[in-house]
């Protein structure tokens, strides 16, 4: 049966597994290097952002939560769950209602930090791990399961991925999470299967997100 | 001005001082939570906002509502005939029902599809018909058609499942009519007139008042949403562009845009929102559109003052529900009628929608009324007038205290292989007292209708 679906929704929602794997990945870095600078290491949010080419500057590890979340950088927390936001309000019928619910919930959370006076703490970090988890849980449960949520899984992978590579994760973690790669993307493939030789060859970071971003190219055809 | 209270009324009300009136900010929560908007372009800017919505529900009895039910599947039949017949053989017109002139005069009227027949002489699938409680008469009177693409109901659907969760005891205890069917009835319609292919539902965009809705509906009715640019006309035939490159056969496209922006290559050439050739498959019969081309003719508020002309003329029977008391400039008489009273009269430009075009006489100066009586005259057939019609108050639960609101109701009628009204609607309240603009784009919230028996 063929499965229905346009490129820019597949895109879409392939660019939503991304974002909001990498609010998750980032805050699971931050609330590490938050602990680290209340007593162990005052630099470490300094070196944290550095994996993402960005320089940033604190005064202590409450300010250090404010300028993660709301900085004026390309990493900022806020922006990231604009972008997801706004992918799934176009994927939107095809995203489990409760996921949608989650993702805008998420975004809300960010958003009416910016706007009010609150100070950011660790409970916001909490909460937003909360709504993720949710979203991950429901994508999972095989009741909900549609073809269409293969775009975010894949959008998760890759973007996990991307996360091995900026923290060197070790090189067995990081081809598993590769192999994940291309078993969605043969998942999603009505073509050629994808090409694994990959693993063969000991490629760099920007050398495997191409070839990943070359295999997917072959499988949303815009 | 209240209706009488009714024993249905009464029972809500039993119900409703029990219940815990906290919750009711769970409504609020839910529209926020799923983005439940109608959005808003206000001094160039794009506003994601939701509907104001009331909690307290329309309430209209089975018997009374059998009454509108059938007044509607007799109107929505004569409305299609008309069409079928206007852009064929003309019988209405050549026998002098419509002036000639009148009907070509129309806006909308498009002699490119003369001739044309669409799939099982179907143009009227989705209708929006505005009706208001007289209280004069205390009957339900017809304030105008919507058979271009009507908005709406997606509101009413979303929220009466909120409604079942936050407040239950009004669904255990009272014989409330299911509305969940609504979305089926659409794709009923569109698999009827489906030339070959997949159901789609074309949408503007994200950008667009009523996203939330066309994302909603396509959803429901297991079509799939798309833009222009992922559709493709090959041989006259409409494809979908799926996302491996395949292309599929499309069948039947509920579009959620007007004529006007349809197609670049037939309608307006700097439409981006369009798909290029899509007019030529229909007019070759390979793919249903609905609602058809061509029937903002009968959204004319002019052609409206016919609407009664038509039912005796292709049904043979007289209106169960009557037209509000209208006034054509473009006879003469009517003209005198209009200049003598336009203090107590409404007037509406006949090409315009969403409470936009509207003058109340009794609210403007002598000076702007003198200017109006210039403009009609200057130009006729742009314009109707009404008389004001003194409608019924809705109840409306604000800043936790009642409050009376003027009140309209869009009923949604859809035509496939049967007409069928449904047991629902979008009941729009004004935002202000005293104010005769229900219109979602006036700023006007919306409650749930519910159909009821003892």
């Amino acid at each position: 049966m063929e499965h229905l679906i346009t490129a820019n929704v597949a895109t879409s929602l392939y660019w939503l597994g991304r974002y909001i794997e990498r609010i998750e990945s980032s805050l699971v870095h931050i609330i590490a290097a938050y602990d680290k600078i209340i007593d162990v290491k005052k630099d470490a949010g300094v070196e944290l952002y550095k994996k993402f080419n960005i320089d940033i500057e604190y005064t202590d590890a409450l300010d250090f939560l404010h300028v993660a979340i709301l900085g004026d950088h390309t990493a900022n927390l806020t922006t990231i769950s604009g972008f997801a936001r706004e992918n799934a309000t176009i994927s939107r019928n095809h995203i489990n209602t409760e996921i949608f619910g989650e993702i805008i919930a998420l975004h809300a959370l960010f958003q009416n930090l910016s706007k009010s006076k609150i100070d950011i703490d660790y409970k916001v970090v909490d909460n937003a791990q909360s709504l993720i988890s949710e979203i991950w849980g429901e994508l999972s449960k095989r009741k909900h399961k549609k073809f269409s949520d293969y775009f975010i899984k894949l959008g998760k992978v890759v973007e996990e991925t991307d996360f091995c590579f900026r923290f060197n994760e070790n090189e067995t973690h990081t081809n598993n999470v590769i192999n994940d790669v291309y078993t969605v993307l043969e998942i999603l493939s009505t073509g050629d299967k994808p090409d694994r030789t990959y693993l063969q060859t000991k490629m760099g970071h920007q050398e495997v997100m191409d070839a990943i971003h070359q295999q997917i190219q072959s499988v949303i055809i815009e | 001005m209240l209706e009488k209270e009714t024993e249905l009324q009464k029972k809500f009300w039993e119900i409703f001082s029990k219940q815990d009136r906290q919750k009711i900010e769970e409504f609020q929560t839910y529209m926020d939570k799923f983005a439940v908007n109608f959005n808003l372009y206000k001094d160039g800017n794009f506003i994601e906002r939701s509907l104001p919505f009331d909690v307290v529900p329309r309430i209209i009895s089975k018997q009374e509502f059998n009454k509108i039910e059938k007044g509607l599947q007799q109107r929505v039949h004569a409305l299609n005939l008309f069409l079928e017949d206007l852009y064929t053989d003309a019988k209405i017109v050549k026998e002098g029902i419509i002036p000639e002139e009148f009907v070509h005069q129309a806006k909308g009227y498009l002699k490119e599809f003369k001739g044309f027949s669409p799939s099982k002489k179907i143009r009227t699938h989705i209708n929006g018909i505005d009706l208001v409680k007289d209280t004069v008469n205390d009957e339900w009177v017809i304030l105008e058609d919507n058979l271009r693409v009507p908005s709406g109901s997606s509101y009413p659907l979303s929220i009466r499942d909120t409604y079942r969760k936050i407040y239950p005891d009004f669904f255990e205890q009272l014989k409330i009519e299911p509305i969940k069917q609504y979305p089926s009835y659409i794709a009923n319609a569109m698999n009827y007139v489906n030339c070959g292919g997949i159901n789609v539902v074309l949408t503007p965009g994200r950008f667009n008042a009523a996203y939330y809705e066309h994302s909603y509906l396509a959803k429901k009715m297991d079509a799939q949403l798309v833009r222009a640019h992922e559709l493709k006309v090959v041989d006259k035939k409409l494809y979908f562009k799926n996302y491996n490159g395949k292309l599929i056969r499309v069948g039947s496209v509920y579009r959620r845009l007007d004529d006007d922006f349809l197609d670049p290559t037939f309608f307006n050439p700097d439409s981006l929102i369009g798909v290029p050739g899509i007019i030529e498959a229909y007019l070759a019969g390979n793919v249903a559109i609905m609602n058809a081309i061509g029937n903002s003719v009968a959204d004319d508020k002019g052609i409206y003052y016919f609407v009664p002309k038509m039912i005796k003329y292709y049904l043979g029977e007289e209106p169960i529900l009557k037209n509000a008391p209208t006034y054509l400039p473009y006879f003469e008489e009517d003209m005198e009628y209009i200049f003598n009273n336009i203090e107590k009269l409404v007037i509406k430009d006949v090409a315009e929608a969403g409470g936009y075009g509207v003058l109340f006489g009794h609210t403007m100066t002598k000076l702007q009324l003198e200017d109006i009586k210039g403009i009609i005259k200057a130009n006729p057939r742009r314009f109707i007038a009404q008389e004001l019609i003194e409608f019924y108050d809705e109840q409306c639960y604000l800043n936790e205290e009642l409050h009376e609101r003027k009140a309209d109701f869009r009923a949604y009628v859809v035509m496939g292989e049967d007409i069928k009204v449904w047991q629902c609607g979008l009941t729009r309240y004004a935002i202000e007292a005293g104010n005769y603009l229900v219109n979602s784009s006036q700023g006007g919230g919306f409650k749930d209708t519910w159909v009821m028996e003892l």
